[in-house]
Formats: C-alpha cells, structure tokens, sequence
C-alpha cells in the first residue's frame, strides 16, 4: 500500500496524527507545542537544536567518560569563573574548541576528547544564550547539579521549565480552591449568591 | 490510488461515522476529499481534479496547506459538542489540529478574523470538552475569534458562507444558534452578560455552569472592571477566562512592527506571566496551614489568605482584591492543563467567581500568521500555501486613509493637532499619523469613554484634539460627549468612520445612529463629506473651528476618484452652507454625506426619463443651510431628502426646519429617505443598500411614486442593474 512508503500514521494507532514528524526519543518528553508543520522547515530552528543535542546525548550517554566529567559544571568545563561576560565565554570556548575538537585530538584519545568537546560546545550554547544561563544559574545555586543528559532535555525547551512552574502553581491553586470551597457556604458568608445558594441547597435537600 | 477514491465515497462514509477508532486505514488520508462529500456539496468539483501525487497526506507531515480542504477525519464526526464526550486527550489533540486546518481552510477561503480564531482552538475544544453547552453557557467576548466554536457547534457546513449575505454572522448571534448564548461584537461585555446569566441561574435554581471568555485587550475596558467588581460583591458561581495574548491593541500592529501592549495592565499581566514564583515560600505557608488545619478551619484559611497575598504575583492580587479567585497563568495551547482546570473547577462544588488565566499566542499554529505584526488579525481571502492575501486592487483609497493624510497635512501645519483613537489604529488610519508624528497620537486601549473626556481635558489646555472613534463605538462614549464635551462647548473634533452600513460585519458595527444622536446636541457642528475631496475640506473645516465642538462622519469604503486638493491640505468650509450640484426642476434631492452619490446615481437614472432632478449636497446638519433649504422648497413641488442614517437625523432637521419657517403650508411635497426601522444583516454593502431600500434605483423610484407614476416607479425597480 502506497500510504505506508510515505510513513503516514494511522489514527487510533500509537503514534499521533497531525502532529510534528519528530521522532520522540526517549528522554525527550512529548512534545508541548503540537505545531502542524514539519521540523525541516526553517520555522522550528528550537526543535533543529533539538535534533542536534539529541544525536549527540545519544553517543554520550554511551561511555563511561561521562561518569567522570558529570561532575564538571559548564563553568569549570570552559575553565572560566562564575562571573563572565559574554566575550570571554566565547574566548574561552574557542580556546577549549581548539583543543578538544576531535580533528586535533590525538589519536589514542579521540573518543574521550570528542566527548569533552562536545560537552564544551553544549557548555557555550547555554552560557552564551542569556535566557539558558539564567536558568542554569539558578539550578546551580539551587544546588541541583543535574546530569547533562537531564539538562539537556530541559535546556531543549525553555518553554517547558516555564511550562512545569505554571502547572505547578495552578495545580497549588485548584487544591486551595477545593479547601475554600469548603467553607464557601459557611454560616459567615453573607454574600448575595450564598444566601441563594443556600436556599437552592436548603430546598433540594428537603426534597 | 488517488482516482480509486470516487469509487466508495458511501463505503467510506459508513466507515467514518461508526467513529475514529473502528475506521480503516484506507479512509483517514487518500479519500479525504470523499470523507466530506456529504458534508459539503461544494467539494463535489473538488473529486474532479486530481490531488498533486495521489495522497493527500495529512497538513503536518507534508507542511503544505491544500487549496482544496484539508483532512480531517476526526472533526467530520463530530456535529455537535456532545460527539466529543466520548473523546480520549490525544484525541483531542487531534480534533484541535483538525480544527485549526480547517479554519484556516475555511478563512482562506471566505476572508474574516484569522489570528485570533487560532489563538484559541485547544480552549474552545477544551471548553466543550468539559461543559455541556448550550445548558453550560459558555460567552465569547468580541465574537470574532468564535469560528472554532461555530464549527463545534453545528455550523460547519455553513462556513463558507461566513459573513456573507444570510450566511453566518462573523461574531456570536443569539438568533443564529442556541450555542451563542449572547450577541457580541463590541468588546468588554462578557463578563456582565455573564454574571447576569449567573445571577439569573441562582435566581431561577438552575444549576449549569457559565463560563466567559474575555481578551486582554478587552480588559482595558472599564467595563470589564466594573463586571469584576460585581461579580466579586455577588459571589455567584462563574469562570472568568482571560485569553492574553499580549496583544491588547487591535489591530495588532503599527506600520512599523508589532505595537507594544498599551496601558499599564499589560504589563501586570506579563509580570503575572514571568513571576517566578515562590515556590518555597508556599510550600512552607502550604506547611503552616497544614499544621494549623484540621478542625481550624478558619485560622487556616487566614493564614493562607495572607500567604497568597505576600507572596503571590503583583499582578493576580488585582484580581484577588476584586473579589475573584486567580488560577494561572495556564499555558493556553495545551489540551491536557486545560481539561484538567476546568474539570476541576467544574466539578468544586462551591467556588465563587474565579478567573482562569491563560496564556495563548494569536495566530498560533499558521507560521505566516505567527511571524505578521498584525498576527492576520483580519485577513481577506488568501492562499493557504504561502498566506498571500487576495487583495483587489482599488484605483482610489479608503476613507480612513484620506482622512490619515488629511490629518497629517493639518497637523503639519498647526503644532497644536493631535489624534486620540481607542486601541484602533489600523482601523482609523491613525497608524500613519503615529508614524509622522510619534508623541501626537494617543491609543488609550479599548476605552472610548476616556477618549473622549480625554480630549476634553487637551482641548481645555488649548490642544486641537481630533477623536477618531468608529460610529457604533462613539455609542459608548456618548455621555462624554454630551457632558464632558458638548455642554461646556469644548473643541474637541470627532472623526466618525464606519458611518452607515458597513458590510459583513454587520448591525454590530453599523453606524446608523450618530446623525441622530450628535445632530441634537445643542453646541455640536455637524457635517458629512460627500466624497474624498470634500473629506480633506471638511478636516480642515474641523480644525478651523475652535469655540464649539464639530464632527464628521465617513463611510467604510473606497473614493469615487474626485481630484485631491493639492499637498493633501483641504480648504476650511463656510459653516452651515451647502452646494447644488445639478440643476433641475421639479423634484430636488437634498442628499447627505456619500448618499449624494446615490442621488447623482438615481438623477442620471431618471435623465433617461427626460427628468431632471435638482441635486444638492447639505454638507451641514448643523448648523442647516437655511437658504438653500427655502430656495429648493420654493422652487420645487418636491424635497427628497436622503442619508444613510436612522429616522431623526438630517430629514428630521430639515422637516423642522421647513415647518418652523412656514414652507410646508405651501406646495412642497418633503419625502425622506433614511434606513428602516430595523437592523440590517451582515452581508455585501450592496446587498445592504438594497435591504435598507436606499440604492439609486430605490431613490429614482420614490421619485416616480410620488410623481404619480407608479409604472415607472415600477419598472426602475424590476430592472436589474
């Protein structure tokens, strides 16, 4: 059948109709933004980045080099303090790049350097973005030095840390609209509508 | 494959209605054109022509937006919002990028708002999801962003009819379905039809939910506040839905790019937005109130009470304080939040008022719409594929963009001109005045009230203010104009557009009343351009007067292709003095505004019936050309007078007038032409004119009726022209 050379999806079937063509991998959370294009136009360039820390979380989370440069924060990675501006973190990057970037490498080690350069290429894409260094400043400070494969997902879509504070805080809020709900109709209510709503109550439950 | 597709069109409709879930693979994407074919008689053409490559894959897979409509397998079985009930969450995901293409098909198509029908698709599908319309009343603010809700509820095969003559209306119209539950089309008026509704629910001991949905842009009015503050006096049960899209201006642009939001709300809704919240803070006040809690129900709810307002966002205590319970900010495109929330708020056996604030983007889901300034607010036809609008091309401008350039030429000159407008600055032409002169225009939001008394405080620092104010939304402001204004004879200019009937947006925004209304105030100058020439005079006659207020009105629409006055800089008029414009004998017509045209029109109607008529151009209603007045009714055994207004208008001026001085005790004979008594549909303006009965036809008929000649009079209006 001709539909299936063409990988449409059929609905009711697992995979969603309508939606973006970007296969999920699996740490990848489902897509928030259910946009009716394909990621290959130029449009998506959020979900282009994505592809590409993807691919390369996939290779990374192969070895165990992983294990021990997990523990280096973005900063110790470029080997710059806390503290810089813009033109230094590039510098630095640019230094470390030249360095780590497997062409240069040596050539008993280009596995491990591959794998420093690509941490230190993901380093420089979100110090030098000042919306992710933000947000990477603050889970530091927070003390929660997250795996980079676990920050890569989220750095993948600002939207979505945004995204999980306001669910959080309208999940707090429907729970204290349930509490108050409770003593809405209390004696102390004056209110024209609990009076009424009293009266509706007070009615059906002699019925 | 593809021409396999007409063979089973009935075999694929069985399939489809017994529900996604049992139809085949074959029928959701090859015979997409045949699934629809006993919704839409139209597509019948359609099956004709062959699809590009023989699939017609589904929109996001390919990224192409089809000329012809879209698949949609799971919206062609649902009606009504009771076949969603059954739906599970992804569904519904589906149904609402379903929904979207077929908007954006439909608007493609017919021409309307675009951008925010968009902005909404998953909160409709969610709010019918959940609520049980039409017993839930669930109210649109505005209307315009009502076309995913009129699809869901029955009228989807009707779309392609929107705004046109007897075809859909463009905002919500409570004789059109019972879905609609109140008529809109002026902004900020949702929320107290709401707690009406509300109110009227608790009074009668019903138990259905209301819910209404209202714009940012629409907060800007007081109305809206003034709503709130009842509803948080009254407490009655109702969801308030705030649908920001940090727009607040419409529409939403300048010339220049996209307008930042106006007003010092926008900005509390965007701290509200971006308030990161503290989270700890709750925490520990969730955990002091949990420890507290159990039988102290009262102590607990006081310390939370206080929590909230220390530490939740300076924006959402505004709404506290008013009296209704804030939940948000909720992302607005995600199906899942969104049936969550209301499910639970729903299903909270007591709540009181509460606002739900979510957060959308106009014009999401359409690329070319989501990257314009204007977000394709309103949009006319256009080519899904690439988002090119079908614009036709005009020899001569608009109205509004003459009166912008006339503006301009008066503000060059006299430093004391500027231009008040209310969140419509694409609609008035006032764009190009911003442009020109940046810190002499004023948007003051939705807020046409304080527009005017606005002005009146600038024309008091002897500022020359001109408001450029739509004639069905001057309705609003008219006790500004007659206290703040009118009564102590300030020169504040009014620049009524959209005067008369207005097309396919309809009686809501037709401009039927202002002759009437403005025509009795004692202090008021009025005068109406008969065409683009004239305009620029009259704008310069406006900004000539400066010891009693004056206005003018001008219909939506295009010049007749009269010569401009050089450097776009009219000549200030003689006040209270018309003109003749053919000489005749027998019968005059004193026309008023751009129903000269008409006159001129019928006149060379009735040439062919060796009649020659007298027409005149009033150019004043007030102050009246008496001269002219008692000359033609002197000379003439008939005065017709014609507008495009409502009875009490200019005629009424002119009849009095005419009794007053003693002319009617004589021969003449006064006839007036005005708009009936009724409001008219939406539809094409010409379809319009004929309804009201002013066409040339119509004017040259009333002549010959009249005159005695009934056949004549008879014939004109057989003969189709």
């Amino acid at each position: 059948m001709r539909c299936s050379s063409y990988g449409l999806i059929i609905p009711g079937s697992e995979s969603r109709f309508l939606t973006t063509t970007t296969t999920p991998t699996t740490n990848k959370k489902p897509d928030r933004f259910p946009r009716i294009y394909p990621t290959s136009v130029s449009f998506g360039s959020l979900k282009v980045k994505a592809k590409l820390n993807d691919a390369a979380g996939g290779t990374a989370t192969a070895t165990a080099v992983v294990d021990e440069s997990k523990e280096l924060s973005f900063y110790d990675l470029l080997g710059i303090p806390e503290s810089v501006s813009l033109v230094e973190i590039k510098q630095a990057y640019k230094q470390m790049a030249r360095k780590y970037h497997p062409d240069v490498s040596p050539p008993d080690r280009v596995e491990e350097y591959t794998q420093r350069f690509i941490r230190v290429q993901e380093a420089y894409e979100t110090l030098s973005d000042p919306g992710l260094r933000a947000l990477y400043d603050r889970d530091l400070s927070m003390g929660l030095h997250l795996a980079f494969s676990a920050r890569r997902r989220q750095q993948n879509d600002v939207d979505f840390q945004v995204r999980s504070e306001w669910r959080n805080r309208w999940q707090s809020q429907l729970s204290e609209l349930k509490r108050r709900s409770m003593n809405k109709d209390a004696g102390g209510n004056i209110s024209w509508a609990a009076r009424m709503r009293r009266k509706r109550d007070g009615l059906s439950q002699e019925l | 494959m593809a021409l396999s597709a007409f063979s089973f069109p009935t075999y694929v409709s069985k399939a489809t209605n017994s529900g996604p879930h049992k139809s085949s693979p074959v029928t959701s994407h090859f015979f997409g054109a045949a699934l629809f074919s006993h919704f839409s008689h139209k597509l019948d053409n359609h099956q004709l022509k062959k699809r590009p490559n023989g699939v017609c894959a589904s929109l996001s897979e390919r990224g192409e937006y089809h000329s012809q409509r879209p698949p949609t397998p799971l919206l062609d079985t649902i009606n009504y919002p009771i076949h969603m009930k059954n739906l599970s969450i992804r569904e519904l995901k589906q149904l609402a990028d379903e929904l979207r293409a077929d908007v954006i098909f439909n608007v493609s198509k017919t021409g309307g708002h675009l951008g925010s029908s968009l902005g909404v698709i998953e909160l409709t599908v969610a709010l019918h999801y959940v609520f049980n319309a039409p017993k839930d009343r669930i109210l649109w603010d505005v209307g315009h962003q009502t076309y995913p809700h009129k699809i869901l509820t029955g009228r989807r095969d009707k779309m392609h009819t929107m705004r046109q003559t007897d075809g859909l209306s463009g905002f919500t119209k409570r004789s059109e379905s019972e879905y609609d539950c109140f008529g809109t089309g002026h902004s900020s008026t949702s929320i107290s039809a709401g707690l009406g509704m509300a109110v009227g629910r608790d009074l009668k001991g019903r138990k259905n939910n209301v819910v209404a949905v209202i714009g940012d842009g629409a907060m800007t009015a007081g109305q809206a506040y003034e709503a709130m503050n009842n509803a948080g006096y009254l407490d009655s049960d109702m969801i308030v839905i705030l649908n920001d899209n940090k727009q607040v201006s419409l529409p939403t642009a300048t010339l220049d790019g996209p307008i930042p939001p106006v007003g010092a709300l926008s900005s509390a809704l965007s701290r509200l937005q971006s308030n990161r919240p503290l989270r700890e803070l709750r925490e520990v006040a969730k955990g002091v109130t949990k420890q507290i809690g159990g039988p102290m129900h009262e102590l607990a709810a006081k310390v939370d009470e206080y929590a909230r307002g220390m530490i939740s966002g300076s924006g959402s205590t505004l709404f506290e304080e008013l009296g209704l319970y804030y939940i948000g900010p909720v992302d607005g495109h995600n199906v899942d939040d969104l049936v969550a929330i209301l499910d639970e708020v729903k299903n909270t056996k007591t709540t009181g008022p509460v606002l739900i604030h979510v957060v959308t983007e106009k014009g999401r889901g359409y690329p070319y719409a989501e990257k314009a300034a204007d977000k394709y607010h309103g949009v006319a036809k256009f080519d899904p594929a690439t988002g090119k609008q079908f614009k036709s091309s005009a020899r001569t401008q608009s109205y509004t963009t003459y009166f912008a350039e006339a503006l301009i030429a008066e503000a060059e000159v006299d430093k004391d001109v500027v231009a008040i407008h209310a969140a419509m600055g694409g609609g008035t032409g006032l764009n190009l005045f911003l442009r020109r002169f940046p810190t002499r225009c004023f948007d003051v939001g939705i807020a046409e009230q304080h527009a005017v008394t606005f002005a009146a405080g600038l024309a008091c620092e002897g500022l020359k203010p001109f408001c450029a104010i739509y004639s069905s939304f001057m309705q609003r402001a008219y006790d500004q104009v007659v206290h703040d204004v009118d009564l102590q004879k300030l020169p504040v200019r009014f620049a009524m557009d959209r005067a008369g009937l207005v097309g396919a947006d309809g009686p809501t925004h037709c401009g039927s009343f202002d002759v009437t209304f403005m025509a009795c105030l004692p202090n008021m100058v009025v005068m109406a351009p008969s065409d683009e020439a004239e305009l620029f005079h009259m704008v310069a006659t406006a900004a000539a007067i400066d010891d009693r207020p004056s206005c003018f009105r001008y219909p939506r629409g295009n010049g007749i292709g009269v010569e401009l006055p050089p450097g776009n800089k009219g000549i200030p008029l003689e006040v209270g003095k018309g003109r003749i414009l053919i000489e005749g004998e027998r019968v005059a017509l004193l026309g008023y505004g751009t129903a000269v045209q008409s006159c001129l029109a019928a006149s060379a109607l009735l040439e062919s019936h060796g009649l020659r008529l007298t027409v005149a151009d009033a150019r004043f209603c007030k102050p009246l050309d008496h001269a002219l007045i008692r000359s033609l009714a002197k000379s003439h055994e008939v005065l017709i007078t014609v507008e495009e207004g409502s009875i009490g208008g200019f005629g009424s001026h002119v009849v009095q007038f005419l009794a007053l001085d003693g002319l009617l005790d004589g021969t003449v004979k006064w006839r007036p032409l005005v708009l009936p008594d009724r409001y008219i549909d939406h539809g094409s303006p010409a379809d319009q004119l004929a309804q009201a009965g002013l066409t040339p036809s119509h004017i040259a008929a009333t002549v010959f009726n009249i005159l005695g000649q009934t056949r004549e009079a008879l014939e004109i209006m057989s003969f189709k022209s």
